[in-house]
């Protein structure tokens, strides 16, 4: 049997909760509510972090990574470059100095730091994303949409758990 | 009164700003065409400047800095308040900053553009600016890491570079809501590339937040140095009157003096233009306000504790400076900047004066014309009176090259912000939805707990009975 | 740029500078300036024009701060005018100290320049690339004694600057500066040079007086001595030590003496520690004598 999407939009927290209890419980063939559900909200909301759970988020890892790297690299090139085959002095200060090299060491840790954050953001959320095949404008304004992909047979199942909490619409993907 | 209705309709709240977007009125183009005049008032100076030689400027021998060092470090200090809302405000959990920080990030942005525009034209060789690179060459030359201006220039590429990355990647689920809300065109076709599929998943939220957090936990200590350094570039030098370690923490509570009264103006200019009198509210206003006065406070005691470091040590030059400036040419500005930074701020304690909105714009643009004078007299009088005697030039005034350039700064900051603010969202609508939802579910707990509380008692009160 | 070279010569690298206990070897280039000798002539100041290819920048430009003289005689006045035993005109009984480039062992300009334009180099001289500066000025806005000079207009293409016949005197040794680059007094080093090159050719070091700055050279008094001052034999080693002033100090011994030492010879703004290399020997005073 073909997988079908279907798109649900609610109006507040409190019933997409309740629909993502229900979808957990449930046991359809062919529907894996980790896998198959997706949530989506115009704001982002601790609440729904709740309800689906813990899920690790990475990005401060690259940030780790990104600063340090930009650090050293930022040191070593820096002391590198003063140590060169000129070597010269300037000011009777030493040619390899700490202080101005920890202000530029400090700046590129921070340059690494958030340039490596945003890319590991674009990583982990997976950005820039195909759109998927069922999405709403509501979604971005006031509502909160739930899609669900899962064989032609469930979806009558899925339909009726929407509308017993007050699904404002349901889209339904075309059959192929 | 609330910072902001508890009330009001999500749809509303998108529905007003993407409003902002719309096609401009004709008073918009007619500002516009005036601040591209004035951009090309200061490019036609630049270019009599780069032609004949930086001697026009009447800068010389003593004086060799004018304007453009004090006109860039006042725009860098200006960049500051973007930062201030974004960053510190969020780390504080103040939400009230939500519906006001967009347009100060942009001015955070435009604000640093300009200022590296002021660094290139102070220039004598501009065409040769790319020394100042560090790039592989078969030279082996290698710019100068000692130099506070190097560290200027790092710094700040740290900072612009890092700001539009802030500001892109909060504006990432605004550019979505623009591009689910645009009819076909230009518009549509740039929200749909920026927006970069964002639809408000789970996963992208959740990444999303802690980005943004990072960053911001980031962004802090960026700001903090980058004024420190141009404040470097006179704490790190000999000079009389420079050589003082107070200035970075004194420069860096100028920026964000400079940066608070800045959005004052611009949100009193915003909220009228636009409408948003149920977003940047006058109860949020009167926060700003009382935010600007306290910085305000900071920065003249940083300014009495220079004068009184100065006065209590044994340097005669510096103590020569200091009366210089109160006495000599520059006196009359030297107390006009002290008037504007320390005396006109005590409107704003008072709270009549607090919301009143005439008189703030007023304030607000007086006080940043105190910080461009505090700018520029850091930067004349040592020069004018430093070690050496036979090199005091008390008579040394900009020329109108200078002040063409100045001009034409204030004008490509306010085309930059124009344009912006017909592009982009300048107030962030999901973070005003965040605000209003999370306020009002506040509300909800509190009022659960009152009613709670009341039916407890009226148990009690029954069971004494 | 090497990792390598950072770390094996490490200890070379974080090296501060002047140290009695690293000396320069075999040239360190200073001057010493007999204040008492010197009248005022200005000869030294139009010799360093001749030689280093100054520009003459004309009275306005003159009026409005953008001199070009490396080499300055600044004219001083005790408060005396009108009094008992004082002046009577104004111009009366000026004091004159020629000043340029102290070439400071530990030079505040030399930090501050963002290109790396001037530096020092191993023979104590501060040196000026003319094709590096970018003309940010901040070497001038950091030097105490202000002896940078920057080129406000583009001189070369200017008129009257050298006007008809005196290009033909412009010195070949020495390149002309368009506008934004910063230059400043630099010990003749062309003159340094070619004798340094005459020297190695010959297989020994530079003589004392087989270079004369051109300053030193046109002083009618002979009030400026130039040489090597780590060189024993030379006349500069032998008046910095008669005068008891010693380079890397910021405080000379001979200061801290009860009632002071009645030695002529000191160095300008000791005390913010740029050390100088240019020793005056201060004026003797008729109320002295």
């Amino acid at each position: 049997m073909s997988k079908r999407h279907l798109l649900a939009l609610f109006s507040n927290f409190d019933e997409a909760e309740a629909v993502v209890k229900e979808l957990r419980k449930i046991r359809i063939q062919g529907f894996n509510a980790e896998k198959d559900m997706i949530v989506k909200s115009p704001i982002e909301h601790p609440e729904v972090e709740g309800f689906l759970g813990d899920k690790p988020v990475r990005v401060q890892w690259f940030t780790l990574g990104g600063a340090l790297a930009g650090g050293l690299l930022a040191f070593f090139l820096i002391s590198g470059s003063q140590a060169n085959f000129f070597a010269q002095l300037k000011g009777g200060k030493p040619i390899v100095p700490f202080p101005p090299n920890f202000v530029l060491t400090y700046e590129m840790f921070i340059l690494g730091g958030v340039y490596i954050s945003v890319l590991g953001f674009l990583i982990c959320a997976g950005l820039p994303a195909r759109r998927s095949p069922l999405y709403s404008a509501k979604v971005s304004e006031d509502q909160i949409g739930i899609l669900v992909q899962a064989d032609e047979s469930a979806s009558s199942t899925l339909k009726s758990i929407f509308t017993k909490h007050q699904a404002l619409e349901i889209q339904e993907e075309a059959g192929k | 009164m609330k910072d902001i209705r508890e009330d009001i309709a999500w749809a509303k709240i998108n529905k007003d700003v993407l409003k902002s977007l719309e096609n401009p009125r004709k008073l918009y183009w007619v500002i516009l065409l005036i601040a591209i005049a004035m951009v090309g008032v200061a490019v036609g100076c630049e270019i009599y400047q780069y032609n004949t030689g930086m001697g026009v400027s009447y800068k010389n021998n003593t004086h060799v800095w004018g304007l453009y060092i004090a006109t860039f470090i006042f725009w860098i200090g200006m960049s500051h308040s973007g930062t201030l809302l974004s960053a510190i405000l969020h780390l504080m959990h103040a939400d009230w900053r939500k519906p006001i920080y967009r347009f100060a990030e942009a001015m955070t942005t435009f604000s640093l553009m300009t200022a590296g525009l002021f660094v290139a034209v102070h220039l004598g060789r501009v065409w040769q600016i790319y020394y100042a690179l560090p790039y592989p060459n078969g030279r082996m030359v290698w710019p100068n890491f000692q130099s506070p201006l190097l560290w200027d220039a790092m710094a700040i590429f740290t900072y612009l570079s890092s700001s539009i990355l802030f500001l892109y990647v909060g504006m990432i689920p605004d550019l979505a809501i623009c591009r689910d809300n645009m009819n076909p065109g230009w518009r549509k076709k740039l929200y749909t590339a920026l927006s970069l599929g964002w639809e408000g998943t789970d996963r992208q939220w959740r990444n999303f937040r802690v980005t943004y957090l990072t960053i911001a936990c980031f962004l802090i200590p960026l700001a903090v140095s980058v004024h420190s350094i141009v404040a470097s570039d006179f704490a790190m030098s000999q000079q009389p009157g420079w050589h003082i370690t107070s200035f970075p923490p004194y420069f860096v509570a100028g920026a964000l003096y400079s940066g608070c009264a800045a959005i004052i103006t611009l949100f009193i200019i915003l909220r009228y233009v636009f409408k948003f009198e149920e977003y940047m509210t006058l109860p949020i206003l009167k926060k700003i306000v009382r935010l600007t006065f306290a910085i305000a406070m900071v920065w003249t005691y940083l300014n009495l504790i220079e004068y009184a470091s100065v006065w209590y040590g044994h340097e005669q030059a510096a103590k020569d400076v200091l009366i210089q400036k109160a006495t000599g040419p520059y006196a009359p500005f030297w107390w006009m900047m002290n008037f504007l930074g320390s005396i006109v701020p005590l409107t704003l304690f008072f709270k009549r004066f607090q919301t009143h909105i005439p008189l703030l714009f007023a304030v607000s643009l007086l006080l940043n014309m105190g910080m461009w004078l505090e700018r520029w007299m850091i930067v004349a009088p040592t020069f004018s009176h430093g070690y050496y005697p036979w090199t005091w030039d008390h008579d040394q005034w900009p020329s109108l090259i200078q002040w063409g350039i100045v001009f034409g700064s204030f004008g490509w900051f306010t085309l930059l912000f124009m344009v912006f603010c017909k592009v982009f969202p300048s107030v962030s609508m999901y973070e005003v939805k965040e605000m209003v939802y999370h306020r009002s579910q506040a509300t909800k707990k509190l009022e659960a707990t009152a009613k709670l509380a009341a039916a407890g008692l009226n148990a009690e009160k029954g069971g004494a009975h | 740029m090497s990792v390598s070279n950072l770390l094996e010569n490490w200890s070379d690298f974080r090296h501060t500078h002047p140290v009695d206990d690293v000396p320069h070897n075999p040239y360190k280039w200073a001057m010493s300036i007999d204040l008492d000798a010197c009248s005022g002539c200005n000869a030294c100041s139009v010799a360093c024009y001749a030689e280093n290819n100054l520009p003459v920048v004309g009275k306005e430009k003159y009026s409005h701060g953008h001199s070009m003289h490396w080499m300055r005689i600044e004219r001083y006045w005790d408060e005396d005018l009108g009094t008992e035993g004082g002046r009577d005109f104004p111009d009366q009984g000026a004091q004159f100290l020629p000043m340029m480039c102290q070439q400071c062992e530990a030079a505040p300009c030399e930090t501050v320049c963002p290109v790396g334009a001037t530096n020092h180099t191993p023979d104590g001289i501060n040196s000026q690339i003319y094709n590096r500066c970018v003309g940010s000025r901040y070497c001038e806005a950091n030097c105490p004694y202000k002896v940078r000079y920057f080129n406000w207009y583009d001189y070369p293409t200017t008129d009257n600057v050298w006007p008809a016949e005196m290009n033909q005197q412009l010195n070949p040794d020495v390149t002309v500066r368009g506008k934004g680059v910063m230059e400043k007094c630099t010990f003749c080093i062309q003159r340094v040079t070619v004798a340094k090159n005459n020297a190695k050719n010959e297989g020994r070091l530079v003589h004392d007086g087989d270079v004369q700055t051109a300053c030193q050279q046109a002083c009618p008094t002979s009030a400026i001595t130039f040489g090597n001052l780590v060189d024993p034999e030379s006349r500069v080693h032998k008046q910095w030590q008669a005068q008891q002033v010693e380079l890397a100090k910021d405080e000379q011994a001979k200061d801290k003496e009860e009632g002071g030492s009645g030695l002529r010879g000191y160095r300008i703004f000791e005390e913010l520690r740029p050390y100088p290399s240019v020793m005056y020997l201060e004026r003797v005073r008729e109320s002295a004598v």
